[in-house]
């Protein structure tokens, strides 16, 4: 029983998020909204399900490609600063939304990535982001744009470092986390 | 078909060639991960898209454009930072609707807050954390996350005021 719990504990708590978003759309607008609001989240999902595939498909030959030797040698704990600057590279470069790089970071995590280096993947994404760039420079504007790259520059490598020195030991735990 | 997903679909099918060469072992090991993958979360893809569809209907804009006025200082940055997070949806949703906060009169700091949230801290994203990170992960890099947003807005403000 115990056991089942925490296998599902993630598909719950989702499931109360949708249930409170639920009423609240239902005091808000009625059962009609709700029922668009369930049937606009399929019709996304159908929507993304080429990027989805090609996401699981990246996550799945990168997996069987990549020795574990090389990830641990490169993106491993002790991989220093060179896997976290690699990292935010990759993070900066993949396209695609959480639903495809966060399968691929997944995959890395089970290989045996280091904490500091899928931090950094993963805040080099969110904030470098190369795919987002053209979009970001023609609906924002070239001031916003620049500055707010400047700003956030140094920020992904630099998570990276401070995650992997005060939360490093812990990727053990993190990993196991996933193992369900 | 976006360019996102053509990109992805061009990684996929180099890593596909990578893995022939060394073998029809790795290709077909490759296609058992992701399909292992796929069936992990594939209920867990249909609950975090049914919240992406709800948080779309409900569309926060209106708290949007009420909560951040011009030269709301400090305050401005703190509420720039929550709604960052509750922004739903990928950049072709949000930064027309930044767009149309910054044109409105919202200061340049609250913007880039605004930004940086919905980037870094964005709760929608979180359903898609979970699955393939655990929880242990998400914590660590959304609490160290949440300064984030706070010092770019600070540093904007700072800087260009």
């Amino acid at each position: 029983m115990l056991s089942t719990i925490k296998k599902y504990q993630i598909h719950f708590l989702l499931l109360v998020v949708i249930i409170i978003l639920g009423v609240l759309t239902y005091l808000q607008a009625g059962w009609d909204l709700v029922q668009a609001g369930f049937l606009q989240g399929i019709k996304i999902l159908w929507r993304e399900l080429p990027l989805l595939a090609a996401a699981f498909l990246t996550a799945g030959f990168l997996q069987s490609l990549v020795k574990e030797e090389f990830i641990t040698r490169w993106l491993g704990a002790d991989a220093g600063i060179k896997g976290i600057l690699l990292a935010c590279l990759g993070g900066g470069l993949i396209p695609g939304g959480p639903y495809a790089y966060y399968p691929i970071a997944g995959a890395l995590l089970k290989s045996g990535a280091g904490l500091g280096v899928l931090i950094a993947f993963v805040s080099a994404k969110n904030l470098w982001s190369v795919s987002r760039l053209p979009l970001e420079f023609a609906i924002l504007g070239t001031t916003i744009t620049i500055r707010r790259y400047l700003i956030t520059f140094l920020i992904p490598p630099l998570m990276g470092i401070f995650a992997e020195r005060i939360f490093g030991k812990r990727i053990k735990n993190i990993r196991e986390n996933i193992d369900l | 078909m976006n360019s996102a997903t053509i990109i992805l679909w061009c990684i996929a099918g180099v890593l596909f060639l990578y893995s022939w060469k060394e073998g029809t072992g790795t290709v077909k090991r490759g296609g058992l991960l992701a399909w292992e993958t796929t069936k992990q979360n594939a209920l867990l893809l249909v609950l975090a898209f049914i919240i992406v569809g709800f948080v779309n209907i409900l569309s926060p804009d209106e708290l949007v454009k009420t909560w951040i006025g011009p030269n709301s200082g400090w305050r401005g940055i703190l509420l720039a930072e929550s709604i960052g997070m509750m922004l739903p949806g990928g950049p072709y949703v949000v930064f027309p609707l930044i767009a149309i906060l910054f044109e409105a009169g919202a200061g340049l700091a609250p913007v880039i807050t605004v930004i940086t949230s919905w980037s870094t801290q964005s709760l929608l994203t979180i359903s898609f954390e979970l699955p393939f990170m655990g929880w242990r992960f998400t914590v660590i890099r959304w609490s160290i996350g949440l300064f984030i947003p706070l010092f770019s807005g600070v540093a904007a403000l700072l800087l260009w005021g």
